[in-house]
């Protein structure tokens, strides 16, 4: 179990002293190797919050989680017990709002950053700068560049860049595929089931868009109102009642699924994985 | 009536890397644009020269019958707002409350009538609860609606939402949609800058951006089942119209599904 969270609550000191409760009794576990889970829920239920928890960037206000290996609580945190250092290494951590990320004045030195923070030399972190910004989807003259000047999408693919060039034991995206377009959107996926697949890491992706939780999840985690509230498989999930009460969206294979179902009385033999086993589906009884 | 007019617009950061090239666009009343285009097309510039927070190279702009310049820019902007990308770049005020107040005190509003608008928006995108708190200190999505807000608020003719939507849940976002077709109805024009197709079907008229350049321009209904144009921009054909060309490159003719599909792609 790379990590675990053992009833943590977390709130936040706003400056009002009341304080917001941003999670409630989280219990969950995390491998090591090989999971792929996206993280959903709607906008405030806490997953920027979990998720900064998982490399230690929050600590629990009560409770403690375990990272690889490290307990954190509010009694080792006193007694500063523990160095950071190798945790946000092994976990990778990519921000939702890429300027909180992103702050050299070339995109080649902010993408150098993590990895020579880690202990990498010079010339090696350089090559995986230049490796990564091709793996993102964009050419090496971006290399250059200041961060700032970009599009919000270039912004974007730079910040998953510089976590990459880590590569970290676990990465974890925080709404990696929100602005970038559609073609760009799905390459990343592509690249991180990639990473996933051929190197057996676990990927966490917080997402609204339940296409990519339906094609790419093999566990999903649900979120609301700083509860963890469903953590199981995709189809299990999509096939639940309540989903409307989550305010979750249906993917948009269910969706048409449904529609052709109702409106045309027939019954399909099972659930498409994906669009190309719908469309030869819809071939096979429109025929 | 055209509330905007672009004519012969160009654009660059630096003088060797055009970004929008000889943009020629008209907007009416009231109508409801989507502006569609791979990351880096020039989706964000052009936005941020429609408010003036980018001086054309060359070309004019025209917002309701004013040209754009340095003496109109403070007269236009009572009349075009704009919802940032990033909602992080829109925040100044300390509170929540502040900051959907900004905006309105640059229209110098009554007061009392401040205090009601602020209350009136935060509702309308259920952020009540937050005004006391800190912007910084919310969520990404509710940074978002907190921007959509302090927007509304300001009651402009015109409002650009430059991926407004992109951090929202599903509810979320149904529910700014909604907001927009209200407003739409009532007579504000709307810009939305979008890749989710959903979303464009919505409105009245789609321009296609393609580094910087006019891809297309048309009806909504038309560049929804335009495959090349949507390819050539990085942008994917809604389900039931992958299906309607999945049927059709199989010689498979069933006329009665095609029109279904066809009708569930325009409801979105
Ligand atoms: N720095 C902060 N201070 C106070 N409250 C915060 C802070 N950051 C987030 N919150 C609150 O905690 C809740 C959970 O936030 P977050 O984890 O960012 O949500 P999500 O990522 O699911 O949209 C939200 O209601 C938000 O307003
Ligand atoms: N401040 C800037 N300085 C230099 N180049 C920029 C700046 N902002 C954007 N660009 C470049 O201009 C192009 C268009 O950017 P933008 O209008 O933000 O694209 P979009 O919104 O369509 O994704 C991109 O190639 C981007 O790199
Ligand atoms: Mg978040
Ligand atoms: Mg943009």
């Amino acid at each position: 179990m790379a990590i675990k969270f053992n009833r943590v609550d977390f709130k936040y000191q706003g400056f009002d002293n009341k304080g917001y409760l941003a999670l409630s009794n989280i219990n969950v576990s995390i491998n090591a190797e090989g999971e792929f889970i996206t993280l959903i829920g709607e906008t405030g239920s806490g997953k920027t919050t979990l998720v900064q928890h998982m490399n230690a960037l929050l600590t629990p206000t009560s409770g403690n989680v375990t990272i690889f290996g490290l307990k954190i609580d509010q009694e080792n945190i006193k007694k500063k017990k523990f160095r950071l250092n190798p945790i946000r290494q092994k976990v990778g951590l990519v921000f939702q709002f890429p300027e909180y990320q992103l702050f050299e004045e070339t995109v080649l030195k902010d993408i150098m950053f993590g990895p020579k923070n880690y202990g990498v030399d010079e010339a090696t972190a350089r090559e995986r700068a230049i490796k990564m910004i091709k793996v993102v989807g964009l050419d090496e003259s971006y290399l250059d560049r200041s961060p700032f000047n970009l599009s919000g999408g270039e912004k974007k693919r730079v910040s998953i860049a510089g976590i990459l060039a880590m590569e970290p034991d676990i990465l974890i995206l925080d709404e990696p595929t929100s602005g970038l377009d559609p073609l760009g959107r799905d390459a990343l996926l592509r690249v991180f089931n990639d990473i996933h697949q051929k190197l057996n890491k676990t990927i966490i992706v917080i997402t609204h868009d339940m296409n990519t939780v339906y094609e790419y999840a093999k566990r999903v985690l649900v979120m609301r109102d700083s509860y963890l509230v469903y953590d199981g498989d995709p189809h299990t999930l999509f096939s639940k009642k309540n989903i409307e009460n989550w305010n979750l969206d249906i993917p948009d294979i269910i969706n048409l699924l449904h529609h052709l179902e109702k409106d045309f009385n027939i019954t399909f033999p099972k659930q498409p994985q994906n669009v190309d086993e719908l469309l030869t589906m819809i071939e096979e009884v429109a025929k | 009536m055209n509330i905007i007019e672009i004519e012969n617009l160009s654009f660059y950061y630096q003088a060797d890397k055009p970004v929008l090239k000889d943009i020629n666009l008209t907007i009416k009343k009231g109508e409801w644009l989507t502006i569609l285009g791979h990351n880096g097309s020039g989706k964000s510039t052009l936005a941020k020269l429609l408010i003036g927070l980018l001086r054309a190279k060359s070309g004019t702009i025209r917002i309701d019958n004013e040209e754009l310049n340095q003496n109109t820019v403070q007269s236009i902007r009572r009349k075009i707002g704009i919802v940032f990308q990033n909602p992080d770049n829109q925040f100044v005020g300390v509170t929540v409350r502040d900051d959907i107040a900004f905006g309105l005190e640059n229209l110098s509003i009554p007061r009392e009538e401040m205090i009601e608008r602020i209350e009136t928006y935060a509702q309308k995108v259920s952020m009540s609860e937050f005004l006391n708190k800190e912007p910084h200190a919310l969520s990404g999505g509710q940074k978002q609606r907190v921007a959509i807000a302090g927007i509304l608020a300001m009651h402009t003719d015109i409002i650009i939402f430059d991926e407004s939507t992109s951090m929202l849940d599903p509810k979320g976002r149904r529910m700014i949609l909604d907001y927009m077709k209200t407003l739409n109805d009532e007579g504000v024009t709307i810009i939305t800058i979008t890749h989710d197709m959903k979303e464009a079907v919505l409105s009245d008229r789609i321009l296609v951006l393609k580094n910087g350049e006019v891809l297309k321009m048309d009806t909504a209904a038309n560049v929804l089942k335009d495959k090349i144009t949507l390819e050539k921009s990085n942008l994917e054909l809604l389900l039931p119209l992958k299906v309607i060309n999945r049927l059709e490159e199989k010689n498979i003719k069933n006329e009665e599904l095609r029109s279904y599909l066809w009708q569930l792609s325009l409801t979105g």
